[in-house]
């Protein structure tokens, strides 16, 4: 799996993999990854000692939860600050999206059923104790967060071999474990420290956590302030900054006011104006990072036989309507990356459409051929907030083309709860940035058990039924893209674009850690970023 | 605690009011206009203020290097006619000012009355939800509100509302503890008039004029309170151009230069709560209440 | 006299009750915090193991007992967002809150001071008007806006002042300030009015048949006695402070408990709302009984009310 997301190098792993599989015991073979091990050989930049600091503008509010992968729930937004603090078994990394990391290597047996993994040994927490089998095993059983009721139900046991090795048995083969495990769809891989949390405890962990990342939690206040310092025992390199700062800055023009006077080297979240006068800026960077979020216009009404929605052409009409590139250029600068599919490209079993093109006359034509020359009373449209002005600009096109809403804004919580009860009606915009692959995103929104579905083609909930059941990964990939041709016929979504997360940039800093890892809102690997030489 | 402290208060009010000066015309003149605009605000506007054209976003006002006669005041963030947008948003911040307004006074001066006339477990009781009201600041229960019933002008209206009224009714209830005990009054009550008679005839009157101040007054903070819902994202729900929205969306404009967004409704907005501020300083002396703190 | 007091205890009391009903009632049918907690497109099981968590699985009922146990032992639980003790979040917060309410205490009263004094005696009438509409102006003007225009102002534009933040003093002076300058009109009005009304007063009057000069009457006599009402206005509205300066700390980035509370609605994390607000009541409620309990001693009157 791994293997086909990095064409090129699944060759060369498999050599290694073949010399490396020889030193082990025969029942062992499989997938092996070893980019963790090449990384160590490819030539460091002179370990200098970690100089200046760094100090980040937050959009968000920096809760106390980030600081303990067990609390991580279904958000994007704690890995912020895992990546910085805290290490995982295997994580998206720059090499690719399921890297080796505490540890060096893993098989799969044959069966499917059991995974190895061979931590590295020269791993250490902060507090110098070495990461072990048993650090993992712990962390797996402690973990609560995002898919642990899903990890938890199809694992069998956790099984200490010796201090380096750990053996996850599975109760049935299941493809996409490592998908669950390895990358941000759960906290579980990331480790923390048995003997030091059972010493202090789960909130003595929180105020003063120990991990086995690359910095090491100075101070912390929280929803205010964290200070981090770096680690000079992490095992991949010795970070190059000393420091590392993070503000909760809630207030968008607050941060790029503070960018611009120099009081932060990083600033997340700017759209519009302010990035504009940000890109605009001598000395300023706006810098676009490519979370995989992807907005579409969601129509609830169409399983409703007698609402103009049911009708396909008028679905297209409304999708003719938008023209993507200037609702593009007015939010995000053109940096986002207008779609056909509400699945984005970079995730596994993705299948790329282009944009529908701007056509507001063939628009026009499609809602007289359907019956409604003058356009129609399509009743409310919800923005997700809170982006109210893209849906304020998207409303605007279809009345343009005679398709008629009133806005109405919601405050995200009450949104998101409206919208799984159902009880949007009209239009919605959507957006998510969940991780996972193209199976987890159409689970969500076209499947029987989808929490947001208002429908279901039976056709596609068979397509995807039998994929989930599919080992074999060329006909799963085949089933799944069949899934998506039939949405993009259909016209179920109206696909926007794929949101580009737009950063401001300081001068001071050499390597912002901007999209090193694909898909990663957020700057990452931390040890790998660089200031200026003064 | 109000009307009692306030009770030996009217000799120097009666100073003041001897020695206030004139009518203030300029901020009635103000309000007047401001009133009209609203009125006619289809027949002034040159655009439709909710629709714009995105590619002619951020044009600036007619004299500015760039602009252009077509848009005078300028367009917005989604292209929209700035101009256009202040004059519907006079409607709107009007609209939902004076009802929230009204419509808190109301309720405070009858739940005012009836608390401080009936006295006993009816005074016990509204006493104890202003008290509790009171402990819960205005803004983070419009906040509360907005978060339940969801925005809409309508909604704003009835959130405002809902934090406001206690003001009146403290106030109210003082004046008329302080009626209760005054010479017509017990004449009514010896006279055998009924109850809802003496509070309709007899109190009512007799507070309306504090019940008028205490208006114009709160008219501004009711208009402030509805920008800053606007700014934390709970308020008139867009695209409706209200000032206090139209001041929120363009705070991201300030930075990158774009100062008429926000400079504009803001004026707008400080005209109309200065001028109904200055307006109810004068009344306040003119008709004689005994209001201190607010 | 005791007896007034108690009552006045237990009305305070009662609020607070109320209160802590009102607020926990109110605050979960604000909706449900497991869908903030999560990717719009996480699963059912994700959201489900949330309430759990929370123990909003369980009947209301059963959750408000649980809590008002739990606050009769001094607890106000674990924070849905932080995952942190409230009552720990909220006494981190509230020394910035303290200070922020302190300074812009100071600010209002500069402003609110002068103003209200050249409006009872008229000294002069320009410098009147243009004190009141200074006065009148920072109510009219939605704090965030001045706050941004400060920013750009003092921080962009002149490069004075940090942009936003805390640490050193000079963090604090326009948040102060645009949080101070709303409440200036206030302390304007009731200046004004007990200048008024001790100008009128019958000492003063001697003071002046004395011959004193005017500058003399007013300064001495007038205005210290004058100041009493102002400073207990003051004194409510520092309290007042330390709860609504949500916007101004919203706007600079200031750690106070305003923020706290508002995060908290916008996060749904049900245990901060309601310490955040309770602590904020027990506040309010306080100062209130304090101030009637002072004036009942001053003025006998008012226990009779």
């Amino acid at each position: 799996m791994s293997r086909s997301t990095m064409p090129g190098l699944g060759a060369l792993s498999l050599i290694i993999n073949d010399a490396y599989s020889a030193l082990r015991r025969s029942r062992w073979i499989g997938v092996l990854l070893l980019w963790g091990g090449l990384e160590c050989l490819a030539p460091h930049p002179a370990d200098a000692a970690p100089e200046g600091t760094m100090t980040w503008g937050l959009h968000v509010t920096l809760a106390s939860r980030w600081l303990d992968p067990a609390e991580t729930e279904a958000l994007i937004t704690p890995f912020m600050v895992l990546y910085a603090i805290h290490d995982a078994v295997a994580k998206p990394m720059p090499a690719g999206p399921i890297t080796p990391s505490l540890a060096e290597s893993w098989s799969v047996s044959k069966d499917g059923l059991t995974y190895e993994f061979v931590l590295r040994k020269t791993a250490r927490f902060h507090n110098g104790d070495p990461v072990t089998a048993d650090d993992v095993k712990f962390s797996f059983d402690r973990y609560k967060g995002a898919a642990a009721k899903l990890l938890k139900d199809k694992v069998r046991e956790v099984q200490i071999v010796d201090a380096g090795r750990v053996r996850f048995h599975l109760k049935e083969p299941w493809p996409d474990f490592m998908t669950f495990y390895g990358t941000s769809a759960s906290g579980a891989a990331w480790i923390v420290p048995r003997k030091y949390i059972e010493k202090v405890g789960d909130d003595g962990f929180k105020k003063a956590p120990v991990g086995a990342g690359p910095y090491k939690v100075v101070s912390f206040t929280p929803g205010v302030e964290l200070v981090m310092e770096a680690f000079d025992g992490y095992w991949r390199k010795t970070p190059n900054v000393k420091r590392l700062v993070f503000r909760s800055m809630p207030e968008e023009a607050t941060r790029a006011t503070a960018l611009k006077k120099g009081e932060v080297d990083i600033v997340y979240l700017l759209s519009g104006p302010i990035a504009e006068d940000t890109r605009r800026t001598p000395n300023l960077k706006l810098v676009p990072s490519k979370p995989p979020g992807v907005f579409w216009l969601e129509f609830p009404d169409q399983w409703d036989p007698k609402s103009p929605w049911h009708d396909r052409r008028v679905r297209l009409a409304a999708s003719l309507a938008i023209d993507r590139e200037a609702v593009n250029q007015a939010e995000t600068l053109g940096f986002s990356r207008p779609t056909g599919s509400i699945i984005p490209r970079i995730f596994e079993y993705a299948l790329p459409f282009d944009p529908p093109p701007y056509d507001p006359k063939r628009a026009r034509e499609l809602l007289a051929e359907a019956g409604h020359p003058n356009g129609f009373d399509a009743g409310d449209f919800y923005p997700f907030p809170p982006y109210t002005s893209m849906g304020e600009a998207l409303a605007g096109y279809l009345q343009a083309v005679g398709i008629r809403t009133r806005i109405q804004t919601m405050e995200r919580a009450t949104f998101l709860t409206a919208w799984r009860e159902k009880k949007l009606k009209g239009l919605v915009v959507g957006i998510t940035g969940a991780a996972g692959n193209a199976a987890t995103r159409l689970e969500a929104y076209v499947t029987r058990g989808g929490i947001y579905s208002y429908g279901v083609i039976p056709e596609v909930e068979d397509l995807f039924q039998r994929q989930a059941r599919e080992p074999d990964r060329a006909r799963r990939e085949a089933l799944l893209h069949q899934i998506q041709k039939i949405l993009h016929e259909r016209v179920l979504h109206a696909p926007i674009y794929e949101l580009a997360f737009l950063w401001g940039v300081g001068p001071r800093v050499e390597e912002s850690g901007a999209d090193l890892i694909r898909s990663h809102a957020y700057s990452a690997p931390y040890e790998d970023l660089r200031l200026k030489k003064p | 605690m109000t009307g009692s402290r306030a009770a030996g208060l009217t000799l120097a009010w009666r100073f003041a009011a001897f020695r206030s000066e004139g009518f203030p015309l300029l901020p009635t003149l103000i309000l007047l206009t401001l009133a009209l605009v609203a009125i006619f605000a289809n027949a002034i506007a040159p655009y439709n203020p909710e629709v714009g054209v995105l590619g002619e976003r951020f044009r600036p006002p007619a004299w500015q290097a760039g602009g252009s006669a077509e848009h005078v005041l300028g367009t917005d963030h989604l292209g929209r006619d700035v101009l256009s947008r202040l004059i519907f948003g006079a409607r709107v911040s009007m609209v939902v000012g004076f009802t929230a307004v009204i419509v808190a006074g109301l309720l405070g001066t009858v739940l005012g009355i009836l608390s401080g006339y009936l006295g006993g477990w009816v005074d016990q009781v509204i006493m104890r939800i202003t008290d509790t009201w009171l402990a819960l600041p205005a803004l983070t229960f419009a906040i509360f509100l907005a978060a339940i019933v969801g925005p809409s002008e309508m909604n704003i209206v009835i959130i405002l509302a809902a934090v406001y009224w206690t003001r009146y009714a403290r106030v109210i209830r003082g004046e008329v503890l302080s009626l209760k005990e005054r010479d017509f009054v017990r004449l009514a009550i010896v006279a055998g008039c009924a109850k809802r008679t003496i509070m309709r005839r007899h109190i009512l009157p007799n507070v309306l004029n504090s019940a008028i101040v205490l208006a114009t007054l709160m008219l501004g903070v009711v208009i402030v309170t509805e920008a800053s819902l606007s700014f934390l994202g709970v308020g008139v729900p867009p695209p409706k151009p209200a000032w206090g929205l139209m001041l929120a969306d363009g705070k991201k404009g300030l930075m990158a230069g774009y100062w008429w967004l926000t400079v504009l409704p803001g004026c707008c907005i400080v005209l109309m709560v200065l001028a109904a501020n200055l307006l109810g300083d004068w009344l306040r002396v003119k008709l004689d209440p005994q209001l201190r703190q607010l | 006299m005791r007896r007034y007091i108690l009552r006045r205890l237990g009305f305070a009391l009662v609020s607070l009750f109320l209160l802590s009903v009102t607020i926990f009632f109110f605050v979960r049918v604000t909706g449900d915090p497991a869908v903030l907690l999560t990717e719009p497109g996480a699963s059912q099981a994700d959201l489900d193991a949330i309430r759990q968590q929370f123990g909003l699985d369980q009947p209301l009922w059963v959750q408000y007992g649980s809590f008002l146990a739990h606050l009769l032992r001094g607890d106000f639980g674990q924070s849905f967002y932080y995952r942190t003790d409230v009552l720990e979040l909220y006494l981190s917060r509230l020394p910035a809150s303290l200070l922020l309410a302190a300074v812009a205490m100071a600010f209002s009263l500069v402003i609110g001071l002068p103003t209200g004094i050249v409006a009872a005696v008229r000294v002069n009438g320009w410098w009147d008007s243009a004190g009141k509409i200074f006065a009148l102006l920072g109510l009219s003007m939605p704090s965030f806006w001045v706050g941004l225009l400060m920013i750009l102002f003092f921080s962009v534009y002149l490069g004075w002042l940090p942009s936003s933040g805390s640490g050193t003093p000079l963090h604090v002076l326009m948040p102060a300030f645009a949080l101070g300058w709303y409440f200036a009109a206030a302390h304007m009005r009731l200046t004004r009015s007990s200048m008024l009304e001790v100008l009128g007063s019958e000492y003063v009057k001697l003071a002046r048949l004395k011959g004193l000069p005017e500058a003399l009457v007013i300064a001495k006599h007038a205005f210290k006695n004058a100041l009493i009402p102002v400073l207990t206005l003051a004194g409510i509205n520092l309290v007042l402070m330390v709860n609504v300066a949500v916007v101004v700390e919203t706007v600079f980035a200031w750690p106070g408990v305003g923020r706290l509370l508002y995060e908290g609605i916008a996060f749904r994390d049900f245990p901060v709302v309601q310490a955040t607000v309770l602590l904020g009541g027990v506040m309010i409620v306080t100062v209130n009984l304090v101030v009637d309990v002072l004036y009942a001693m001053i003025d006998p009157r008012i226990r009779y009310e």
